[in-house]
């Protein structure tokens, strides 16, 4: 009996053991370090990728030779402190897409989690056949290098100086620039009423604003209040444009009576740099069928322009706001180097669409 | 705490005899300024000053009568004064505040655009050297230098210390300096009068090598004020390479933008609200 | 009688003088406050009960949560001592007796399975664990390692009433049950089956000759009913607050939970580490554990709860606990796994002390120290170690001036600094470190734990900060304080703008210049006055009545007469009539 249970006791701890690490995909992850498909030796490769393991991922490129290591490791960690320095790919979707058993090639979603919010990037990866295994053919773009140059850059700053916690009550305060929504339309979504419109600074300095959305019952006691977040370029010089959106998660038109707009506008220091050019904007289906509108960015100035974040607004042959979007470009805006864009638009809104406005908004990290 | 004790020593004095000294406090007391008050009688024992921002409280010997320094009444205000021996006596007076020594001015809003019509509001509180109002009669005279060498003035009796004007804005864009003064001492604050939202907005193209360069004429306002740099100006091309756009500050007064052409373009301009003229050009070079 | 140096046992007091030698001069050194997790998180709980011992609702975490979700009662002595000693000596002392407390429950516990001689080197190898360690000086998990040895402390007198019927024994048993479950309520529902049960079954072996096993296991069911409805009694407000509000949310990643055979740093952290040179012993804790009939029960506790320990390397945590798994850490079953394996080892180091002797008691000692010596080195090695070495104290002045205190602050990047910043400042944060006592939808509906260190959850993380600062208006938070140049760039976008620098920019003040100052936010959480006077009575009494009854009712004092020593082969039932 003793001998019996203390065995007993061993066996079942191992198989416990055993039963575990099969559920923990264990094997599957052994079977994918085979390499035996071309969409293991993608998964493979990305599963190097994610743990930054980039020795082992760059290994296992069928062209590394001809792959510079820095280049590759940089299409995944960015450079330039780009909104890929500030990710990590958290996971990824693979499907193949046609093989001829010595080729193939595979789509990649890849998500990254980064500073700013989740990030997908769609890839078609190119497979060949290798010995027993599949393996890579990375192709990487030359990363864009800028011939020496000199820049001139007029600076164009305004500095605010607020009154004093000293001074007496009598001294006047610099007024708040005035800023005037121009526009606002509540669009009712599947699963959310979103509120869209434009926002124009009329003063001759620059601003800071934030735009406030109420939902109103019908005796006009609010239901909920959300703001405009990221959904807006927050600096406005003067004259400045901006598209904003502000979205209420589960609420539907036919439960609110009105809306209540609130901009709210503060003097702050600004700068009129960078500024970018927006050209080549189109609207059009991107690789996975999505109606996008998507351009290239250009940086006018002399400075790198870390991480761009585009704003569209689209206006119905009206000339009505009837959507908004947004989306972070990972890549960093190098002068006079175009960088391409791309931001999502429903397909019911795309129809609509008659003409858009592009803003680009930019964080100039001041430390690089 | 200070209106309990003002109504305990008040309880207190009423309910002395009659008999007891007499205070006499003089009619015309300016805040900050020394006086006494008579007293007829014995003035040997505890005195107290009360007033709006005072509490006081000191031992009197025999004496006619009992100074109080300027420092002691210092806020304009109802103050009264109480002698307490063998029983309390007391007698009120208000002390005035003193010659207008400085002022307040508010004006508003620090930021007007041009050639508007009372656009500019300048508000003057005469205070005393202690910050209290002076109700009293003045005369505050107001104002106005622009940098570009205008300048104006009006002359503003105080009603119950506050004297108070409007002004339209000049059709000039200059930094205006309004100014409040009385006696000695004058105030000024600046208020900028800026160009109103640009007119007449123009824009011609010529190519730079390769690239369509499109610049606007000086950008002016209805007055002929130059708008200030920084302010955005965008520019949208559309041609068969699809839509472009820039958002581009003037800078020395004009805005500037770069852009590829492909064909036939059309482009536009706008600053705000307002359209300027469109552009038609041809192919790229 | 052998007298021989290698035979004798070793007395209690010496094991406790060497457990206060170790530990001491370390806690002194505050070392847990600088090294550990979650030492600064009990610091914060004592801190409020020192300020509101009779309002468990603090204002200064998830804008406004109730204490009465966390058993208080550690807290509240470290709150007691603090009006001496000040907080982070208090709560170093109650360190301190938790772990001398640890050594006189290893002995007793030890005592009803094993010699007295056994016993002794069991409470003597106590101080050494590679958990206790890892627990205090790393984890820095105060109500497991108190609530612990308080429970060892009632299982003898549990063991005693279920035997034989002994009511002071009944009474003194519920009463360190209930102290224990005012410690800390999950060590002792995990404690009812892993230790409580191999108990009664000891008493059920054990059981006095004219009594039968069905009234050994009814008198067991007394003491459970009882100790049940006082548990319910003394921690009201902690069921009143989980019923209301029922653990929902979406369950947040946790090291202690996955395969430790696919990550060996988790492996190290979570096994190696805390067992240390037991591990040697493992093995013949089951074989001798096996082959006696006494020890059987011990054994079998002792295995479910090495399962345990061992998070998701097997699947038995996950088929017995549900949805539970996702929510518990797994750390702290090393400690009950151990403490439930001493015995056995006393009985192993017996066996070899007696073959080997002095080369024995080198062995064992070396392997003692090497154990407690890598757990301590683990916490300067560790990759997961927390990061002291910021100085917090510029954003307390920061938000202590000037009227900031008016609105909410939320850090990024300051790791376990949080409880320092919240022990020490006036103002209120929207987050903070204690992941059962948030409500707030922009925790819940993510799988992530403190925003500060949000980037280590990825998406979720993110997102869960995002619908943070998209709600700041809501919640008054105006002021973020960044120790990680990651967050600046949401910061940047999101309309916030850097206002300060600290330490030559080590850390910066960002402020949203809209927020409208803070208001309560209404919470049906808030307990009620009743409630706080419970929790500020209930389980403070119960310690003071613990103390009171272990001076006043001082245990019988032949209590060791007649004991049967082990590894004992009779041919006859024995018993043991009294065994502590």
């Amino acid at each position: 009996m003793k001998w019996t249970l203390a065995i007993a006791i061993f066996a079942a701890t191992i198989v416990l053991v055993i039963i575990s690490w099969f559920q923990s995909g264990a094997i599957e992850r052994r079977r994918i370090s085979s390499a035996d498909t071309p969409d293991e030796a993608v998964r493979l490769l990305l599963s190097r990728v994610k743990s930054h393991n980039w020795d082992a991922a760059y290994a296992q490129l069928a062209n590394s030779s001809y792959v510079d290591k820095d280049n590759f490791i940089h299409t995944f960690s960015g450079d330039d402190g780009s909104l890929r320095t500030y990710a990590s790919l958290e996971n990824y979707d693979v499907w193949p897409l046609h093989s001829n058993g010595r080729l193939a090639t595979v789509r990649t979603k890849l998500h990254y989690s980064t500073a700013v919010g989740p990030l997908d990037d769609v890839r078609d990866i190119q497979v060949e056949h290798e010995g027993d295994a599949w393996k890579v053919l990375w192709s990487t773009a030359a990363l864009p290098k800028l011939a020496p140059q000199v820049i001139p850059v007029n600076y164009l700053r305004w500095d605010v100086i607020n009154r004093g916690a000293a001074d007496d009550w009598g001294v006047q305060n610099v007024d708040s620039p005035r800023v005037r929504i121009v526009s606002m339309n509540a669009v009712q979504r599947p699963d959310r009423i979103v509120i869209v419109g434009e926002i124009v600074n009329e003063d001759t300095v620059p601003a800071y604003v934030d735009v406030n959305a109420t939902l109103l019952h019908a005796d006009g006691s609010a239901i909920t209040q959300e703001n405009s977040f990221d959904k807006i370029s927050h600096i406005l010089l003067p004259k400045q444009v901006s598209p904003y959106r502000v979205d209420f998660p589960g609420y539907r038109l036919t439960q609110i009576k009105s809306v209540r707009m609130d901009a709210k506008s503060m003097l702050v220091p600004a700068s009129a740099d960078p500024v970018i050019e927006v050209t080549g904007q189109k609207l059009q289906k991107d690789a996975l069928g999505k109606m996008v509108l998507s351009g290239d960015l250009v940086n006018e100035s002399g400075a790198i322009v870390n991480i761009p974040h585009v704003l569209a607004s689209y206006y119905d042959s009206n000339g009505k706001v009837i959507w908004v979007s947004d989306g972070y470009v990972d890549q960093a805006l190098l002068p006079q180097t175009p960088v391409s864009f791309a931001v999502d638009l429903p397909d019911d809104i795309a129809s609509q669409a008659h003409t858009y406005h592009v803003v680009v908004n930019s964080f100039v990290n001041q430390a690089s | 705490m200070r209106t309990v004790i003002t109504w305990l020593l008040c309880s207190l004095a009423a309910a002395m005899p009659a008999t007891a000294a007499e205070l006499h406090a003089p009619k015309d007391i300016a805040a900050g300024t020394d006086f006494s008050i008579t007293v007829n009688g014995d003035s040997h024992g505890t005195f107290y000053l009360i007033g709006p921002a005072t509490a006081e409280k000191r031992s009197v010997e025999n004496g006619s009568e009992i100074s109080i320094p300027g420092t002691d009444i210092e806020k304009a205000g109802n103050y009264q004064a109480i002698l307490c021996s063998d029983e309390c006596v007391s007698t009120e007076f208000y002390v005035h505040a003193a010659e207008a020594d400085r002022l307040s001015l508010l004006v508003h809003p620090s930021r007007v655009p041009v050639a508007t019509t009372n656009a500019i509001s300048a508000v003057a509180i005469a205070l005393d050297r202690f910050h209290n109002i002076v109700f009293s009669h003045a005369q505050v005279d107001f104002s106005v230098n622009s940098n570009n060498g205008s300048s104006a003035s009006h002359a503003q009796p105080t009603n119950r210390g506050i004297a108070w004007i409007r002004l339209t804005s000049a059709a000039k864009a200059s930094s205006a300096k309004i100014s409040a003064a009385v006696g000695d001492t004058t105030e000024t604050r600046v208020v900028e009068q800026v160009a109103s939202e640009a007119c007449n907005l123009h824009i011609k193209s010529y190519w730079e090598a390769n690239h369509l360069v499109v610049q606007t004429d000086p950008v002016r306002d209805c007055s002929g004020n130059n708008v200030p740099d920084g302010t955005v100006v965008s520019f949208t091309k559309t041609d068969r390479s699809g839509k472009t756009t820039v958002d581009a500050p003037i800078k020395k007064g004009i805005a500037k933008a770069e852009m590829p052409v492909v064909g036939n373009a059309r482009i536009s301009v706008a600053s705000g609200v307002v359209l300027g003229n469109e552009l038609n050009v041809g192919g790229a070079r | 009688m052998d007298t021989s140096f290698f035979r004798r046992p070793i007395p209690l007091t010496a094991s406790i003088l060497v457990a206060l030698a170790i530990h001491g001069p370390l806690l002194m050194m505050e070392l847990p406050l600088k090294t550990s997790y979650d030492a600064n998180f009990h610091v914060f709980f004592a801190s409020h009960y020192a300020q509101h011992w009779f309002n468990p609702w603090n204002e200064k975490w998830f804008a406004g949560f109730s204490q009465t979700t966390y058993p208080p009662l550690g807290h509240q002595w470290v709150a007691m001592f603090s009006y001496i000693l000040g907080l982070p000596l208090a709560c170093m002392l109650v360190y301190l007796i938790a772990i001398l407390l640890l050594v006189v429950g290893v002995y007793r516990l030890s005592r009803l399975w094993v010699s007295e001689r056994a016993s002794s080197y069991a409470a003597f190898l106590t101080a050494f664990l590679g958990t206790i360690t890892f627990l205090v000086y790393s984890a820095g998990q105060l109500s497991t390692v108190l609530s612990a040895p308080l429970y060892l402390l009632a299982l003898p007198y549990f063991y005693d009433w279920s035997r034989s019927a002994d009511g002071r024994a009944l009474l003194k048993g519920v009463v360190l049950t209930l102290v224990a479950a005012a410690v800390h309520h999950v060590t002792l529902i995990f404690g009812s089956f892993m230790f409580a049960l191999p108990v009664l079954w000891l008493a059920c072996i054990d059981r006095e000759e004219e009594s039968s096993i069905g009234k050994v296991i009814g008198r067991g069911i007394v003491f459970a009913i009882l100790a049940g409805i006082g548990v319910a009694v003394v921690l009201a407000p902690y069921w009143i607050s989980l019923i209301k509000h029922p653990i929902e949310q979406v369950p947040i990643p946790h090291a202690s939970r996955s395969n430790f055979l696919l990550n060996i740093d988790y492996a190290i952290n979570y096994f190696f580490i805390p067992y240390g040179a037991l591990l040697l012993a493992m093995p013949f804790v089951v074989w001798i554990g096996a082959a006696s009939r006494r020890l059987r029960p011990l054994m079998l506790g002792f295995w479910v709860a090495f399962l345990f320990s061992l998070g998701g390397t097997t699947p038995v945590p996950k088929w017995l606990l549900g949805r539970a798994f996702e929510i518990l850490t797994f750390e702290r079953f090393t400690l009950l796994a151990a403490l439930l394996a001493l015995p056995i080892v006393g009985v192993l180091a017996e066996m070899l002390l007696d073959r080997y002797k002095a080369a024995a008691a080198v062995g064992l000692s070396a392997a003692a120290v090497a154990t407690m010596a890598f757990a301590m080195g683990w916490i300067t090695w560790s990759p997961y170690r927390p990061d002291s070495s910021l100085d917090v104290n510029p954003v307390i002045n920061f938000m202590d001036r000037d009227g900031h205190d008016k609105y909410r602050y939320l850090t990024l990047g300051f790791g376990n600094s949080i409880p320092k910043i919240s022990t020490y400042s006036h103002a209120n944060s929207v987050d903070g470190e204690y992941n059962s006592a948030r409500l707030l939808p922009e925790f819940t509906h993510y799988g992530t734990a403190q925003l500060t260190s949000a980037k280590f959850f990825g998406t979720a993380g993110m997102e869960s900060l995002r619908a943070m600062l998209e709600h700041a208006n809501k919640y008054g938070l105006k002021f973020i304080f960044v120790h990680d140049p990651y967050y600046i760039p949401l910061l940047n976008f999101a309309g916030w703008r850097q206002v300060e620098i600290f330490d030559s920019g080590q850390i910066t003040v960002w402020a949203k210049d809209d927020v409208p100052p803070a208001h309560p936010i209404p919470s049906d959480a808030k307990p009620t006055a009743l409630e706080g006077i419970l929790w500020g009575t209930l389980p403070f009494g119960f310690s003071l009545l613990a103390i009171l009854l272990a001076i006043f009712m001082r245990d019988r004092a032949d209590a060791s007469r007649n004991l049967v020593e082990f590894p004992a082969i009779t041919q006859e039932p024995v018993f043991i009539p009294e065994a502590r």
